[in-house]
């Protein structure tokens, strides 16, 4: 259960490494000598290899060490960094993606054939950038890589018997700085007994020196242990003392060793010969008699000459060479100061929460709850008339609307993630269609509802690859027209009253309007005496079935795609516009409320029905006198400081009952530039909006956006401003015209 | 008294997995998710041992050990270094600076485990 949860982290980890793994591939490709992106690369592979390791994901670990070999030689400038390798890279980090993704389906699950496949051909490739003989087994492994010191350097070569015990022999010499370097000794000894039964011990204090001389920091100690267990094999044993190994002198001697080698033993061993015997014999290790024999045979090696202590030596070389390693650290220093700089704005990401996302979603709902019980309570103290209560609730709604919007503010997040995405996109679909395109990103930093980006990505994506496409031509016809190679594509985003602007920009042929009306008109779309707006051309293309690409390719030009971007944003609760000038290029914007869940509306009486509209569309109210409104009884237009204001009466537009009120009011609200007026009966002011979604009979439903709720428990329709813009301009429009035919 | 284990890895699901493993052993266990992270953790307290990693963001491990090993607090705290097997270099390092204990990256949780008790009993 616990487990299940970390390896869900462990998922989220790797999505999140691998994403920029990526990012730093790319950037590699333009500064193939940054050493950071370099690091983040290998850390990356590092880390998804170490993690796997933990789950047991052999199939992820086998195949990231190779990547991490690899790595680690391009981070010690073995291996150049090049294009092919980049490339190659950028096929192992989909591998390790496709490899994290199935265990994310299926924790269980075996790789299918064709990744199988994959992922051998892939290691194949890498095989030429990795170290001939660097051949290690990646799988896991607890070993100490210090080669081990064998202690059967000199072989004894007379025969003599064996010593009549299954216990094994261990022999501990511990340096006077194992405490130092933080090792507890005996805690060693304890994990050994959990292996099996430590038969005897001695404990040695020779080494302790008198008392004004002793550092109480130092470890004087050694132990002499017969130790007893089943199925314990010498680098089990071994393996105990693996962090101390550097730290202590061991010799093991396993069950019914050769007495000469208990010889060797007690050669080797510092303590006084006659004395090592004695203890032999307590702790059990041998009996008298096998003693006597021991010292028999140490003697005639004595007069062989042998050097029992050639072994310490090389082992003393070790350790000089180490010293001599670290002759650099300052080094190693200058380079750690220069990466700290680079790493300076990663600290910022380390002060992040991670949130689940379905908490957030629970915090808006209930804030939107909040909200709406909160419009109750101050509606209710409105009629006690208490001005007490009056005041407190006031209070209350101010940090009502706070609280949404910080809560609010939690959900957005910056698009640059989103748009980053698109510098894989564009470098692989270029080089797939033949075509040289760069990509330049602005307006990162603007910030959305992460509903709102999780959205976008597959309408952007579609709207890349139509430009990259369709709208960028081809080199040679480029420098024809006179333009840079390169083509360059343009994603950009900003705040613009009220709603963030996305733009798709290329730097292409353009839109060629000639050829659009032509398709339009052959699919019945439009009629031949109808007069369209350039604006209102483009649009076509985002009808369904409209495509003018003769060919089509495997990206886009059947003419699916553009009408399903449409209505995607549209379901976003977003227009499409597109704005495109021939042989210069074509940018197609997508306009996007900021949030999905509450907005600041302004609540607005027409006969007993309320209606909001989002109060950043709202420019200002006017009182329609009654002059005015007899003078424009037949027309749907009023002159607003000199300018022509189109209006609709909502009253007429929802088929409200009832007589009008004796006053009525016109809102003046702008969407894009254009204002028209809503007449209404009564203005009731600024109004916090939980926006509840219509059910789907009411889906189609032109000029209505959605609903809330009311403090009174009412409802109200959120009117779709947009959509009755259009409408105002266009009847006004359309009788202009009729009166000028009279 | 259970013996408090310090965890540094950049790695969230690593860390949570060899926390699964000790805090289930009976240590207990605290986490740095890199040394800069660690550093200000460790504030005095009684840490019986310490497992870091080498490459992390913001500070290194052996940097880290390195800091760690000037504080008298836990001048004499064990340290087990997590390492790969391409890293001789930076493991003669990590030794220079005071990590005497080395645990070979992949492992499994076992593993860490039995490395853990031979250091530090629970």
């Amino acid at each position: 259960m616990e487990l299940d949860q970390a390896l869900q982290t462990f998922i989220m980890e790797s999505r999140e490494l691998l994403e920029a793994m990526e990012e730093s591939l790319l950037g590699l490709e333009s500064e193939p000598d940054d050493r950071d992106a370099i690091g983040a690369i290998f850390r990356a592979a590092h880390t998804i290899k170490g993690s796997g390791g933990l789950f047991g994901l052999d199939g992820i670990v086998a195949f990231t060490h190779v990547v991490e070999n690899v790595l680690d030689r391009v981070r010690n400038n073995e291996v150049p960094i090049n294009a092919d390798l980049i490339a190659l890279l950028l096929s192992c980090r989909d591998h390790i993606g496709m490899l994290v993704e199935q265990i994310a389906a299926d924790s269980a699950a075996k790789p299918d054939h064709e990744t199988e496949t994959t992922g051998i051909m892939l290691l194949n490739q890498l095989k030429s950038y990795q170290a001939g003989t660097q051949e290690q087994s990646p799988l896991p492994a607890i070993t100490s890589s210090q080669t081990k010191p064998q202690s059967q350097t000199a072989v004894v070569a007379q025969s003599g018997g064996t010593v009549e015990n299954d216990n094994w022999h261990i022999s501990l010499r511990f340096s006077h700085d194992v405490l130092r370097n933080g090792m507890d000794p005996l805690a060693f000894i304890r994990y050994l007994d959990n292996m099996g039964d430590i038969v005897h011990i001695v404990t040695l204090p020779d080494a302790m020196p008198f008392a004004t001389d002793m550092d109480p920091e130092s470890c004087y100690l050694g132990f002499e242990i017969d130790f007893h267990g089943e199925n314990v094999d010498k680098a089990t044993i071994e393996g105990v003392f693996e962090f101390v190994r550097e730290d202590c002198s061991l010799r093991i001697l396993p069950p019914h060793s050769r007495i000469e080698e208990y010889t060797q033993l007690i050669d080797e061993l510092p303590e006084d010969k006659i004395r090592l015997g004695d203890l032999l014999v307590n702790c059990g290790a041998l009996t008298w008699n096998e003693l006597d024999e021991a010292l028999r045979l140490q003697s005639l090696n004595a007069e062989f000459g042998c050097d029992a202590s050639a072994s310490r030596d090389s082992g003393n070389l070790g350790q000089i060479l180490v010293e001599q390693n670290m002759v650099q650290p300052e080094l190693v220093d200058a380079a750690l100061g220069k990466q700290k700089l680079a790493k300076e704005n990663k600290v910022q990401e380390s002060k992040l929460i991670r949130i689940q996302a379905d908490k957030l979603d629970q915090l808006i709902n209930l804030v939107g709850e909040m909200v709406i019980a909160g419009a109750a309570t101050s509606l209710l103290a409105q009629r006690t008339r208490d001005p007490a209560l009056h005041e407190s609730t006031s209070t209350l709604s101010r940090l009502v609307e706070e609280i949404r919007d910080s809560a609010l503010q939690l959900r957005m997040v910056q698009i640059g993630e989103t748009f980053s995405r698109f510098n894989r996109v564009v470098r692989d679909v270029s080089k797939e269609i033949g075509k040289d395109i760069g990509l330049a990103i602005s307006g990162a930093e603007t910030e959305l509802d992460k509903s709102v980006v999780e959205k976008i990505g597959d309408p952007l994506m579609h709207l890349v690859r139509n430009s990259m496409d369709h709208g960028i031509e081809k080199s040679e016809i480029r420098l024809q027209r006179g333009k840079p190679a390169k083509g360059t594509l343009h994603l950009n985003a900003y705040h613009e009253s009220g709603s963030i602007v996305v733009e798709v920009g290329d730097d292409g042929g353009g839109l060629n309007r000639a050829r659009i009306l032509a398709k339009a008109l052959e699919k019945g779309l439009v009629t031949a005496n109808q007069t369209l707006s350039d604006q209102e051309v483009y649009g076509l293309i985002f009808e369904a079935g409209f495509s003018t690409a003769e060919a089509v390719t495997n990206l886009s030009g059947r003419g699916v795609g553009m009408d399903v971007v449409r209505r995607n944003i549209e379901a976003l609760r977003g227009t499409v516009e597109i704005d495109s000038r021939e042989g210069v290029g074509t940018t197609v914007k997508i306009r996007l409320p900021l949030t999905l869940a509450i907005i600041d509306g302004f609540l607005l009486g027409v006969g007993s029905a309320s209606y909001v509209v989002p109060l950043d569309m709202v420019m200002e109210c006017i009182e329609l006198s009654e002059a005015e409104r007899q003078e424009t009884r037949e027309s749907n237009y009023i002159n607003l400081r000199g300018t022509v204001l189109p209006f609709i009466r909502l009253r007429d537009q929802f088929r409200e009952q009832g007589k009008a009120g004796r006053r009525e009011n016109i809102v003046v609200v702008q969407y894009v530039g254009q204002m028209a007026g809503l007449v209404v009966d009564e203005l009731m002011g600024e109004f916090q909006t939980v926006i509840k979604p219509l059910g789907k009979l009411f889906g189609n439903l032109k000029g209505i956006s959605g609903s809330t709720i009311l403090g009174s428990g009412e409802v109200a329709l959120i009117l779709d401003v947009p959509a009755l813009i259009q409408r105002a301009v266009n009847k006004e429009a359309q009788q202009l015209a009729y009166s000028q035919t009279k | 008294m259970a013996k408090t284990v310090m965890v540094v890895d950049d790695s969230a699901s690593l860390r949570q997995v060899v926390g699964i493993a000790l805090r289930g052993a009976g240590y207990e266990v605290i986490e740095g998710c890199d040394g800069k992270d660690a550093l200000s953790k460790l504030t005095g307290q009684k840490v019986h041992l310490v497992i870091s990693d080498v490459n992390m963001p913001n500070m290194d491990g052996i940097t880290f050990v390195k800091n760690l090993k000037q504080m008298p607090a836990y001048k004499f705290t064990p340290v087990i270094m997590l390492t790969t097997e391409s890293q001789e270099g930076k493991k003669q390092e990590g030794q220079a600076a005071g990590a005497k204990a080395w645990v070979v990256k992949p492992f499994l949780p076992t593993q860490m485990l039995a490395a853990v008790s031979k250091l530090v009993m629970p």
